[in-house]
């Protein structure tokens, strides 16, 4: 059986840089009667490479900037087409080469798939708690697209 | 005036910014280096319960949650007049071993490291942590790896929680250690220490027997006469969790030394309009521009500062290589910039003796672990995090809510000294309008050199860190673009 990480990544104190937490928060209900791991992290790098060890299949929700996408668009994409605010941490290297490094050191419990769901965030520089208008009314949005790729598992 | 704005657009999180400013001549005038500041932290922070704080400043930044979480810590011990238990001192500066560990290691081989060993010349496709692997081998990759995660696994287990740790509180720490946590970490701080020396031992082959190495980092563009800040103990020796703050001159003599509560009396900051950040400086030097030497009040923080404002290290492994280190270099104070790395990896070695030491105690296993607290009031906690000197500054109101909190974390301490590095560097590659090729490894290297926590001080994988330059003719119109990729 295909063992399957839904991870929400995000600062919960930076404004929309915390949406990743707050579509897992909103997720929960959904997934109680699935064999899926949930969880919420605000890392990146070599310790989301530890996190995402031993799974099979991972659909990571974080943040995502990007000048040509409207705020609160959600995206579905592979994690080598697109990083995330998260998975380029800035002082670590970002999770490709985590999972590059890991694959040359012949690190077999790897993910064969990692699906990210990022939502096109504004504000992430201002510390508060909430997020902004735009980028709250695309939690249902991502939610419904976490649901659809967990059932392409 | 000509602008070049070396920019790293492509990655995400967009930090950093840097824009030279060529005279007529077509020379280096003036650079800087510009990173967005997160803001408002002051009002976020007011209102909110004391002792929440280590909790919501670990999450400030994700570079270096353990040294918010004890200068919290240990602004809240102030803040509710109590002294913890020697045991809980032990305890936190055990975990912070730990942090300096894993943190030193991950920017020697990671971030900094890969400049060096992989070389300065070197594609920017190699330089980074497969390159130093291609060059080093798979055996030291799994030793960096081992290691790294040993430091991350001695915070998980002091700081009951991998990466933000939950265990400071006002008066101590909320968990102590079981006989089997001891033999754990003892384990892993011997092969962490057996691992700094090899470390050491990497930068002396790789670095240090190469002239070209040993000119490059006593060039002029490299070196900065500015202060040197740090905590030490009270032999003078460099500490990461507690001590005075001493601040030493340029010939190495102490010029002040100070508790942190004190620290506006001796600290300023300057606000520049075209910058968000703030520079700090000496008070009793005053702020005499962006320029080292005794007039201006500008200072360095983190390894190289820290060892240069101390007298030597409390530990004998370190103490000897610290000595190694200003014999090599031509004596104290060393103000060669790219001597940070060397110092980052005596502070590791030294890292891993501590803990040896620490976890050897009897009292490390004791259960009394927190002393009851006072009445709220104001309080200063100041530690050394990784990449320097970090001030935590709260004011509690009667029922021990924040009223009022100022922080002066490591980089902003270093702004100066980084700002000055970059044009120092840009003018070392900039002449009469020609940008020599090696402008971006050579800027790079000057700020990577201070382990800055934001964006552009990263590798990527696919080529360097990614950048570009725009170049500006005197009337401000793009004349040329360098990029990287």
């Amino acid at each position: 059986m295909t063992k399957t990480l839904v991870l929400g990544i995000g600062n919960p104190i930076l404004q929309d840089d915390g949406v990743g937490i707050h579509v897992i928060n909103e997720l929960r209900p959904y997934l109680k009667n699935l064999k899926v791991k949930v969880d919420i992290v605000y890392t990146g790098g070599m310790n989301l490479l530890d996190i995402i060890r031993g799974y099979d299949k991972v659909i990571l929700v974080d943040a995502i900037k990007n000048e040509n996408c409207k705020t609160g668009e959600v995206k579905c994409f592979t994690l080598a087409e697109a990083p995330t605010i998260h998975s380029s941490n800035p002082h670590d290297i970002s999770l490709s080469e985590a999972l590059h490094l890991a694959k040359q050191l012949g690190e077999t419990h790897l993910p064969q798939e990692i699906i990210v769901i990022g939502i096109v965030v504004k504000n992430t520089l201002d510390f508060g708690e909430h997020l902004t208008n735009e980028v709250a009314s695309a939690i249902p949005n991502a939610v419904s697209m976490v649901l659809a790729e967990l059932q392409n598992t | 005036m000509k602008t070049i704005t070396i920019d790293p657009i492509t990655r995400l999180e967009g930090h950093g910014k840097i824009s030279i400013f060529l005279n007529e001549a077509g020379d280096v005038e003036n650079a800087y280096l510009q990173i967005p500041e997160l803001r408002g932290f002051e009002k976020f922070s007011e209102g909110r319960r004391a002792e929440d704080m280590p909790q919501i400043t670990s999450r400030i930044c994700g570079v270096c949650p353990v040294a918010h979480h004890m200068a919290a810590t240990k602004a809240l011990d102030a803040a509710f007049q109590v002294d913890p238990p020697i045991a809980a001192k032990k305890l936190r500066e055990l975990l912070y071993c730990g942090y300096i560990i894993y943190d030193h290691i991950l920017h020697f081989y990671f971030l900094g490291g890969p400049d060096f060993v992989v070389g300065p010349e070197a594609p920017a496709s190699k330089r980074n942590i497969l390159g130093v692997i291609e060059k080093a081998g798979l055996n030291v990759a799994k030793d960096v790896i081992k290691h790294r995660a040993y430091g991350q696994k001695i915070t998980a287990i002091l700081g009951g929680k991998a990466t933000h740790p939950v265990s400071g509180l006002p008066g101590g720490v909320s968990k102590g250690l079981v006989k089997e946590e001891v033999t754990d970490i003892k384990h892993m701080v011997t092969s962490c220490n057996t691992f700094a020396k090899f470390t050491l031992q990497l930068f002396d082959d790789i670095v240090l027997k190469n002239k070209a190495y040993v000119d490059l980092i006593r060039s002029d563009p490299y070196t900065l006469n500015t202060y040197n800040m740090g905590l030490v103990d009270k032999h003078n020796k460099v500490n990461f969790y507690d001590g005075m703050i001493r601040v030493t001159d340029q010939e190495a003599n102490e010029v002040e030394k100070f508790e942190g509560k004190d620290y506006t009396k001796h600290i300023a900051e300057k606000v520049e309009e075209w910058s968000y950040m703030k520079f700090p400086y000496l008070k009793s030097i005053g702020w005499n521009g962006l320029q080292d030497g005794k007039k201006s009040g500008i200072y360095r923080v983190g390894p190289l500062g820290r060892l240069n404002a101390a007298d030597g290290m409390a530990t004998p492994q370190a103490e000897k290589e610290y000595k190694r280190m200003f014999d090599t270099l031509g004596g104290k104070p060393v103000n060669s910039t790219l001597a940070f790395h060397w110092a980052r990896l005596i502070e590791l070695l030294y890292a891993t003796e501590r803990a040896k030491e620490l976890i050897e105690e009897p009292e490390i296993t004791s259960t009394h672990v927190r002393n009851p607290v006072g009445t709220p009031g104001a309080g200063i906690g100041v530690v050394e995090a990784a990449r320097g000197t970090l001030i935590h500054d709260y004011k509690l109101d009667k029922n021990g809510l924040v009223e009022k909190a100022n922080l002066i974390v490591a980089t902003t301490n270093n702004a100066g000294a980084i700002t000055m590095s970059v044009r120092d560097a840009a003018k070392g590659v900039i002449h009469k309008g020609n940008v020599n090729e090696g402008l971006l490894n050579k800027v790079e290297m000057a700020f990577r050199a201070y382990d800055p926590c934001f964006g552009c001080a990263t590798h990527t994988l696919p080529g360097g860190m990614p950048l570009i330059v725009n170049i500006y003719d005197h009337k401000k119109n793009l004349s040329k673009t360098i990029s990287r990729n």
